[in-house]
């Protein structure tokens, strides 16, 4: 019975992994990403590499800002203003402009654009206007969003996919028999037998992060897939989200009447005196100018892991305290925990890095599990392949693992070197960068298909490793700052991104080489799985 | 906590996880018979080991508890372990013969940064 068990979890571990492996790899690999998010956003604004780094009291960057705002969106609903923090050193300051004068809206609510622009936070100059990307934010949305098709497709097949990962992860903890005795075990150069020890490695010791990253994923989009709570008791979504963030009412109407907007600063200080201290990481003004502006105020991340961060609101002409969020019940703080634990924003940057480190792992675990089908299925036809028989199911699954594998290496390169090759100011530019993305991707992926062998994975894995391995060169040639200044400087985050893609793409040359070797084995070893994640 | 002071805290946590885990993977018959012939057996020292390698994983997680607080110091003890592990890993298979001395010496770093963090 029990052995039956075990067989049962086998097969269903192998065929839950399988099905949705390569979704999980692009997932894992882009949410990997994203912990740098910042990073990566401020590495593909090289005009921005120059800001100062001066550290200046939060209210004089304040002041600047809503010096910048009055003169330029006196007559917006809203603005925005995102302070300067450790990892996005200048202020943005952001607007929605006022609707047409017949009142009607051209796009519906959310969608339409916002105005924005960058100051350096000690003189308050406004920050030459940066290439127009979505940066690292392409990476977080891809991750869940996917891309040119429907958000709401895509957050169900990302959810069914995270649901199967669930599934594998713990069918495989009963599948592996020898967790503890195989706890550092990795048998390299031993063909199927390297595989299976590089796919536990990786899995087991980064297990409770996999396991966190999955079910946390999933509590992310719970209201999406599981309304029927929130549909009881809210007439509208909208509603129940204005509840759970303290957000003012969506219906919030101004007076009419014009009133001038207090100072900022001293309501930014008071709120920070009431987090004991803490930054404050985003200001919101509604109606700005009339006699019902109000100023949402709230703590910037990093302190604890919950996501919901305290906010306090003030009236916008009086500058006196109108309300601050409570104590958040049992139920919410912990939804609030959750999230906070699958995005990281709480983390400085040896937590970031560490995330990073077990995201790379669980990229390898995707890598390495979907590589092990074909292994052991090859293994099983051994004397009909060798007699040239054809092997349909296997044909797909390689061609799919190398276009998956090292196709999305090369796709993201390809997004970084777009963002530095296309002309700086050519219309809707993040749109083509993302389109270099997925043409890149796609060029891989269909010759991969066509022609799954060795030699491809070879040659796929060495243009990605080149094409990372040149991205600190390319960023010094096209206006960034270079690894020697950003180093001397102490810009960490683009000297960082230097750094991380130039390891990137030497293990995967490192890979590619490997491939060379006429050993025993087909394909390589766990180091260059794990780079193959990135 | 000074800057100085998370950075010792933080080596703490991480070389006490490389020394634990370390000494348990010598506390595992395919390791230790990696190092001393196939057969050996580590006896009676097999306890040492797993008692010794405990104390450093439980090290390691009051050094994060010292750095993080007690609920993000948890989070961060499991990602020091993933990293610690993959040390322990990699030396293992490509080195075997240095997974003793590792142990030690990061037992040792472990120590004065311990210390010097506590300071």
């Amino acid at each position: 019975m029990k052995e039956g068990f075990r067989q049962s979890m086998a097969w269903l571990h192998t065929w839950s992994g399988l099905l949705v492996g390569w979704l999980l790899f692009l997932v894992f690999s882009a949410g990997t990403a994203a912990y740098f998010r910042d990073e990566i956003t401020l590495w593909m604004k090289p005009e921005l590499h120059a800001a100062a780094h001066a550290s200046v009291p939060q209210t004089a960057a304040l002041g600047h800002a809503q010096a910048l705002l009055a003169q330029r969106a006196a007559n917006a609903n809203r603005w925005f203003i995102t302070m300067p923090s450790e990892r996005e050193p200048a202020v943005r300051a952001s607007w929605m402009p006022a609707k047409k004068k017949d009142g009607a809206e051209s796009k519906p609510r959310g969608r339409r654009r916002f105005e924005s622009a960058e100051l350096d936070p000690v003189t308050g100059a406004e920050l030459s206007a940066p290439r127009a990307t979505r940066g690292g934010d392409f990476f977080y949305r891809l991750h869940f969003d996917l891309h040119y098709m429907s958000p709401l497709w895509a957050r169900w097949m990302v959810g069914i996919a995270a649901m199967f990962m669930l599934v594998a992860i713990l069918s495989g903890i009963v599948t592996h028999k020898r967790i503890f005795k195989d706890f550092f075990t990795f048998r390299p150069a031993k063909g199927q037998r390297s595989w299976l020890d590089a796919h536990n490695v990786t899995a087991v010791l980064a297990l409770p992060y996999h396991l966190m990253i999955t079910f946390t994923g999933i509590v992310t989009l719970m209201f999406l897939y599981m309304p029927w709570g929130v549909q009881a008791l809210y007439p509208s979504q909208d509603k129940f989200f204005t509840d759970l963030n303290n957000a003012l009412p969506a219906d919030a109407k101004p007076a009419r009447q014009p009133a001038p907007l207090a100072p900022l600063a001293p309501m930014l200080a008071q709120a920070s005196a009431a987090w004991e201290g803490a930054p404050v990481g985003r200001v919101t003004v509604n109606f700005p100018g009339d006699a019902n502006a109000t100023v949402l105020i709230s703590r910037q991340s990093g302190r604890a892991i919950g996501y919901d961060q305290p906010t306090m609101l003030f009236n916008g002409v009086s500058g006196r305290p109108l309300s601050s969020s409570g104590a958040p019940g049992a139920a919410t703080e912990t939804r609030s925990v959750l999230y906070g634990l699958h995005i990281a924003r709480f983390s400085n940057p040896l937590l970031r890095g560490l995330f990073f480190l077990s995201g790379l792992a669980g990229c390898a675990m995707v890598a390495t599990g979907l590589l092990l089908w074909a292994v052991k299925e090859r293994q099983k036809h051994a004397k009909a392949l060798a007699r040239g028989e054809r092997h349909v199911g296997l044909r797909l699954v390689d061609g799919l693992n190398i276009g998956a594998i090292a196709g999305v290496p090369i796709a993201m390169a390809a997004f970084f070197w777009a963002n530095r090759l296309l002309p700086a100011t050519m219309p809707e530019r993040p749109d083509a960068e993302i389109r270099w993305f997925f043409i890149a991707w796609g060029v891989a992926a269909l010759i991969a298909l066509a022609r799954p062998s060795r030699r491809m994975w070879q040659l796929l894995l060495a243009v990605g490793g080149v094409l990372f391995a040149l991205l600190p060169v390319l960023n010094a040639m096209t206006g960034g700052a270079h690894l020697g200044t950003a180093v001397a400087e102490g810009l960490w985050p683009v000297a960082g991104f230097d750094l991380v893609t130039l390891a990137l793409g030497i293990a995967l040359l490192f890979a590619a080489r490997r491939l060379q070797r006429p050993a025993a084995v087909r394909k390589a070893p766990v180091t260059q799985v794990t780079a193959e994640a990135a | 906590m000074s800057t100085w002071q998370a950075t010792m805290a933080a080596l703490t946590a991480l070389a006490a996880a490389v020394a634990g885990f370390a000494a348990l993977s010598l506390a595992v018959d395919r390791h230790w018979e990696a190092l001393h012939g196939r057969g050996s057996d580590p006896g009676p020292l097999r306890r040492r080991l797993q008692g010794g390698g405990s104390a450093g994983l439980l090290v390691s997680l009051l050094a994060c508890i010292a750095l993080k607080g007690s609920a993000q110091g948890w989070v961060a003890w499991a990602g020091m372990l993933t990293a610690g592990a993959f040390v322990v890993v990699l030396m293992s298979t490509y080195a075997p013969a240095k997974v003793p001395p590792l142990a030690k010496a990061m037992a040792g770093v472990a120590l004065v940064a311990g210390l010097l963090a506590a300071l």
